[in-house]
């Protein structure tokens, strides 16, 4: 038997399998009935995808399995061979869809996931292009012990590589008490291994997004994968012929597949170079499959008893895992960064003012503050909110630590893990002393960490140091505006993913990933002169209005690779900026009320566009102008700058509740200064209020906002 | 697939009639127009019946007149024929490697040609038997080279090289008589049996051919392909241009062509001396442009990424741009045309090979003891002739393709090193590309050669042909003219990956590579050999059951019956798209295509059907998987 032939038994028991389950619902609920994963706007995404067809119905999806049946054809070409695998996906798709008839929730109390939403995946975007994510494991099948399932699945871990896990390696898990979950980068999608579809189903949506790869055009989508998805497989035990035709599915993509089957390779010639790996010792799989995949880890060797890597970005510290806690909103506690002479600073030197961890009662609450000095011949004062700005997800990259917030309203958590694993004050400073020296090495020659615990000498540090920088921070940035720079900066970290979207970046108007400031893409010129943000002037301007100059068209054409012609950077209508996928939110016109809603990526509901976020958010994305619709930051909405050339935030009428509430502060202080309006934000409406539009303006009518009497927008 | 494009033989064809436009005007004699003189060719000679080995004929062999005047039956004079014209192509394919061994004899620290692959020779002295720890380079590349110029006369033993087969292979031949002895005496024993009067006997006289090219391929030119590597170094992966676009009209052109790189590795260092660019600035041209025709363009592509005018048959087109200022040659398959032609132009048809004088042409005798000084001088006539174009007639097609060439046996293991994974895998072998055969990614390779022939529409025979290979998954490697072919149409071009089947497609996104590799020369068949030999050995598997064929669609010189002799020697079916001369003996014709395969494990196939000769060898590649189960 060859691999071939391996593949193909495989692709027709799988075929098998769908034919039957949709036939047995097709008798049971009639042809008419809907079909849908919930959360995407791409319906049965890896078919839509690869065929151009959306499926909505059961009689659809029956037509979907003859279309499936006619590209697996059975020649002995490699094409066969990767069509047989594709079509394996769709079937497992097929079958996965079945699972969630009439609002089902096949996976509740199973602790698995199945189907991930559009949601989840614009949010993969930003890391997966930094490299914060250096890629995606899927693990399938049974490790040859619990231990080495659960010694490979934290290995991935410590690298912040995304894993997701299908069949009794969860178990495995579970009982090895691995933390999971998809704050932890650890995400079990299902038992079966058709489950295995759902991670696929992200790959593909990736494509959709991020890559403009249009629905139908299955070369494409191929070629998107293999070049931008950083995927691979880990196929653990027994290889049948259902997991081979997966693989081969996975291999079309461009993940290559790991295997310690030996016997099977060796009774059939199974090897493929970067493709097919065969490798008895599963303590080697994590080596074995970044080199396959050619994914490089930035190493940050830190000196530190727990983990660190940015898998653990998002775990919650829970109260009663706590060890200690400092907390700002009760107590006094600071974080900042001095930029200071060379002769005072002395490297990785790390104080401790104050008494240790040891000292504190388990679960009691403490005063911190840690102060960053750094010194160096290109550092420059506006640096230090960039590097401060990213304590936070330095912290939080500690295993066992939760830190919340910012400056002087930080909440720091530690476990009681981390600290029986040894984790005591001078950690936090030896994180920060690595992390600052190897992010920002060309502008950080030396660097120390002070950190004290001593609770009035922090009140007075904070009181005499700490918030008169602040203030004097704050004045630099309220100075900063478009008018006032002579440079805006061009952002091309997304080009890995979406390579025809730039992102001008501009005081008032941030990426629109929410992640780069004007500041930040500065700092990150000044660091990688040829890297991912260049100076654009702005010298030229076309039209003051929509904010469209000649300089940054020529740079927004060279960086687009010819895709963009020209940009404004205040219009949501004419030129509009374009978006890569991981835009924080989008903002989409609303026609009966002369305005615009904007939903964010974690809202979950309807808006009154009739659409979700999922569905606003197709329209957009992967580098295209869409007149209309915009993605953006959150800090976007206040700014003075926000569809400008429309007249404005006044023209904004609704926002999802939560994200209502995060930008009020701000948003109603400029509606102040811009049109003297008090408290705006009451005049917005959110869910709770009204999901389909002539509800909307009855309520705008009652508040009299001031949309209603602007121009029409179209 | 963006902006890429194949070139069509059309488009070549259109450029061509253009040029030979420009050849009427100036009343210029051209092949196309000696080929319809020439046609119908003379049957007997096309059969290969007629003799003419001593005075008492020329007798041909007729139903009415079966034997000639000494008795030989029709297929003692078809095997004579075939084994004399086997000896002429190993003569000159060995000739050739000898004159590298004697300029590898030549090289000095501070000489013309020095060493510059010093890890080559060494593995060479070490092969060769030759001492090399404490002594000097060239003492050491001295002795090698006399250990390689001995190989052409010894009295006793087989050829050296042939160790580097693999047992089953080499003991087949051994066993069958077939293993070559010293190169010349492999030639002489030939023109020994075909003599009036010696052998008659079809198995004999196909015996001794097969023999007779195992000597060229493994002795020869392995040879001139290794001595070339030490004195100008292994051809790595480089980026380079095909097609007569590449040729500059600003610049002076100077166009090598032939076989031997010793004559262009020096032209090309010269054309690059600052002194001559000035010179040529001061001449009123813009810069230098040196490109090549046929094999020694090969070789300067291979290692210095020097562009290619073209192949075989272009050889004319090149004068006919008119804005070439020196076509300089050295020797094989130079029209004795070009010293006509270039009269009709301003075009200087420099001969520089005592093996290859020519009238009409210039001659200015190159040795490797003056290489340098004889190289200024042929630059500088070059420069000086470019004031002498004439405007009007200069037209250069605006045709060419990106290729990347270079694929040496050593390239190619790096290459597969670069998809080997450090945890599990070994590097320095073939295994990447066996795992990708045996797993069925790649259905097998097949090896690309020869020359154009003006009897097959000139390149459309290997463009199809490795159009269609490569869409059905099978990896190829070329040499030659045909390398030139795949290049001028934009096959060796990366980007051709997209028209791929797409097992191949993958193995050229993860390998970085084209799916023609270019290996060379026409003696760089030989690296073709070792390649094989390597993958024998690789996978334990007998040569003749890899599934790897060779095809020669467009050959026409008596170097590629030898080459086609010594591949099928090495165990590897081989293609032909022309008829060699046989189809007038049953028997030799029925030995070739059969009765060879017992004593090698392989045989010819002669199709002129080209559509039916891609199908055969994709059956043939698909019987020898069948064969070893993958």
């Amino acid at each position: 038997m060859t691999l071939f032939d391996v593949v193909f038994s495989g692709a027709d028991t799988v075929y098998g399998l769908a034919e039957g389950a949709i036939n047995a619902a097709i008798e049971k609920h009639g042809a008419d009935k809907a079909v849908s994963f919930p959360g995407t706007a791409y319906c049965l995404p890896c078919y839509y995808a690869v065929t151009g067809t959306k499926v909505t119905n059961l009689g659809e999806l029956k037509e979907a399995l003859g279309v499936v049946k006619g590209i697996e054809t059975k020649n002995v070409k490699l094409n066969d061979v990767f069509m047989n695998g594709v079509g394996t996906a769709l079937c497992a798709e097929f079958i996965e869809a079945l699972k969630y008839l009439d609002g089902a929730d096949p996976y509740e109390g199973t602790g698995c996931s199945g189907h991930l939403s559009d949601a989840i995946i614009r949010e993969l975007g930003v890391p997966l292009v930094t490299g914060d994510i250096p890629g995606v494991a899927v693990i399938l099948g049974k490790a040859p012990t619990a231990d080495e399932a659960a010694a490979l699945v934290k290995s991935y871990q410590a690298q912040g590589i995304l894993v997701t896990l299908v069949g009794d390696v969860i178990d495995q898990c579970v009982e090895k008490n691995v933390n999971m979950g998809a704050n932890v980068r650890v995400i079990p999608l299902g038992k079966d291994v058709t489950s295995v579809l759902h991670v696929v189903s992200v790959a593909v949506r990736a494509a959709l997004i991020f890559g403009n790869v249009e629905p139908g055009d299955a070369a494409g989508l191929m070629k998107y994968t293999f070049e931008r998805v950083p995927a691979f497989v880990n196929a653990l035990g027994a290889l049948n012929p259902v997991v081979v035709a997966c693989g081969a599915g996975a291999i079309a993509l461009g993940f290559p597949v790991v295997t310690n089957d030996v016997e099977t390779s060796k009774a059939v010639n199974i090897k493929v170079p970067k493709s097919l790996i065969v490798q008895p010792d599963v303590d080697k799989f994590n080596a074995t499959s970044l080199e396959a995949r050619d994914i490089k880890i930035k190493i940050t060797n830190i000196d530190i008893p727990v983990a660190f890597a940015s898998a653990f970005e998002g775990e919650i510290v829970r109260k009663k895992q706590m060890q200690v806690e400092f907390d700002g909103s009760r107590v006094d506690c600071f974080e900042l960064v001095q930029s200071k002479e060379m002769t005072e600073v002395e490297d990785h030197k790390i104080e401790l003012i104050g008494p240790d961890f040891d000292t504190f009662e388990k679960g009691s609450k403490h005063s911190i503050a840690y102060i960053v000095e750094v010194a160096g011949k290109n550092m420059q004062t506006d640096f230090e909110s960039v590097f401060e700005r990213k304590f936070h997800s330095y912290l939080n990259c500690i295993e066992g630590v939760m830190h919340t917030g910012q400056r002087d309203m930080i909440r720091v958590r530690i476990s009681d893990a981390a600290y029986e694993a040894g984790f005591r004050a001078k950690h936090i400073g030896e994180v920060l002393y690595a992390k600052v020296k190897n992010d920002y090495d060309a502008v950080v020659d030396r660097c120390q960490v002070k950190i004290i615990t001593d609770a009035e000498m922090v009140g007075k540090l904070r009181h005499e140091i700490a918030i008169p920088a602040f203030d004097k921070r704050d004045d630099r940035l309220k100075s900063l505006t478009d008018e006032s720079v002579d440079v805006y900066y061009s952002c091309i970290m997304c080009q890995a993913f979406s390579p025809s979207h730039v992102c001008v970046v501009t005081p008032e108007r941030l990426g629109l990933c929410g992640a780069v400031s004007w500041l930040d893409a500065k700092a990150t010129n000044e660091l990688e002169p040829t890297g991912p943000c260049q100076v654009i002037t702005k010298e030229r301007v076309i039209d003051d209005r929509i904010g469209e100059y000649e300089d940054v068209n020529e740079a927004v054409k060279k960086f687009s690779n010819g895709a963009l012609e020209d940009v404004s950077l205040y219009s949501i209508m004419e030129k509009p900026m374009t978006s890569c996928g991981c835009f924080e939110c989008i903002c989409g016109i609303e026609p009966m009320s002369n305005g615009v809603i904007i939903a964010n990526r974690e809202y979950a509901g309807m808006t009154p566009l009739g659409m979700t976020f999922p569905e606003l958010a197709s329209m957009t994305g992967g580098g295209v102008q869409t007149p209309g619709f915009m993605g953006h930051g959150k800090h976007f909405i206040a700014s003075k700058k926000f569809m400008k050339a429309e007249g404005g935030i006044e023209r904004i009428v609704w926002m999802p509740k939560d994200l209502k509430e995060q930008v009020a502060e701000r948003l109603n202080a400029t509606a102040k200064e811009l049109y003297g309006i008090d408290n705006f934000t009451d005049m917005v409406g959110d869910e709770t209020i009204a999901e389909d539009p002539e509800t909307l303006l009855n309520f705008l009518t009652e508040k009299g906002h001031p949309a209603l009497n602007l121009e029409p927008m179209m | 697939m963006g902006d890429f494009k194949l070139t069509t033989v059309e488009e070549f064809e259109a450029a061509t009639a253009r040029l030979l436009e420009t050849g009427a005007k100036v009343g210029a004699d051209a092949w196309q127009i000696r080929v319809k003189n020439q046609t119908p060719h003379c049957k007997f000679g096309e059969q290969g019946v007629c003799c003419r080995i001593c005075a008492m004929g020329p007798c041909r062999i007729t139903p009415k007149a079966p034997r000639g005047i000494c008795g030989c039956d029709v297929h003692g004079i078809v095997g004579r024929n075939y084994l004399k014209f086997t000896a002429g192509g190993a003569a000159t394919h060995s000739d050739h490697g000898r004159e590298i061994c004697h300029t590898l004899y030549l090289s000095a620290a501070d000489g013309n040609y020095k060493v510059k692959d010093e890890a080559k020779l060494m593995k060479l002295a070490k092969e060769f038997g030759v001492e090399t720890e404490g002594r000097d380079l060239y003492d050491v590349a001295h002795e090698v080279a006399e250990v390689g110029l001995m190989e052409y006369g010894k009295p006793f033993g087989f050829q050296k090289f042939l160790d580097r087969m693999p047992a089953s292979q080499k003991d087949l031949l051994v066993e069958n008589e077939l293993a070559p002895r010293a190169i010349d005496r492999e030639v002489a024993s030939s023109m020994h049996m075909a003599h009036m009067g010696c052998s008659s006997l079809p198995e004999a006289l196909v015996k001794q051919s097969i023999r007779c090219g195992l000597g060229d391929g493994w002795g020869g030119s392995m040879m001139g392909t290794e001595f070339s590597d030490v004195l100008f170094g292994t051809p790595k992966p480089i980026d380079t241009e095909a097609n007569l676009g590449v040729m500059n009209a600003d610049n002076v052109n100077i166009v090598v062509h032939g076989h031997d790189p010793s004559l262009s590795e020096m032209i090309c260092e010269y054309a690059d001396d600052p002194e001559m660019i000035a010179y040529a600035k001061e001449m009123g041209a813009k810069g230098i442009t040196v490109s090549g025709v046929c094999c020694t363009s090969n070789e300067v592509a291979m290692r210095r990424g020097i562009p290619m005018a073209g192949n075989f048959l272009q050889q004319e087109n090149v004068i006919l741009t008119g804005a070439c200022e020196a076509i300089v040659v050295d020797v094989q398959c130079i029209f004795p045309a070009l010293g006509p032609l270039s009269k009709c132009f301003h075009t200087k048809f420099i001969t520089t090979s005592p093996i290859a004088r020519m009238p009409m042409s210039d001659y200015i005798r190159f040795s490797s003891a003056n290489a340098g000084e004889n190289a200024k001088q042929i630059v500088k006539t070059a420069i000086e002739n470019f004031k002498n174009r004439k405007p009007e007639l200069v037209h250069i097609p605006d045709m060419k393709q990106k290729a990347t060439v270079g694929y040496s046996l050593e390239a190619i293991v790096k290459v597969l090193d670069g998809v080997t994974n450090s945890q599990v895998d070994v590097t320095g072998t073939t295994k990447p590309l066996l795992e990708c055969v045996t797993s069925g990614v790649l259905r097998g390779a097949v090896a690309m050669v020869g020359c154009n022939n003006p009897k097959i529409r000139p390149d459309l025979a290997h463009i199809e042909l490795m159009k269609k290979l490569i869409a059905n998954d099978i990896i190829i490697v070329a040499s030659g003219c045909s390398a030139q072919a795949a290049a001028k149409a934009g096959l060796m071009d990366k980007r051709a990956k997209d028209l791929c089947g797409a097992g191949l497609k993958r193995v050229c996104e993860l390998a970085d590579i084209p799916p023609v590799l270019h290996m060379g020369s026409c003696v760089d068949i030989s690296r073709m050999m070792n390649l094989v030999a390597e993958l024998a050995k690789d996978s334990g598997l007998k040569i003749s059951q890899l599934p790897v064929v060779g095809c020669a669609p467009e050959w026409m010189s008596e170097k590629a019956v030898s080459i086609g002799n010594y591949v099928v020697g090495t165990g590897i079916d081989t293609f032909l798209g022309v008829d060699p001369y046989v189809s007038g003996s049953a028997e030799v014709a029925e030995l070739l295509t059969g009765g060879v395969r017992e004593w090698t494990g392989a045989a010819y196939t002669v199709e002129k059907d080209i559509d039916k000769l891609v199908d055969a060898m994709i059956d043939r590649i698909e019987e020898k998987r069948a064969a070893i189960g993958i």
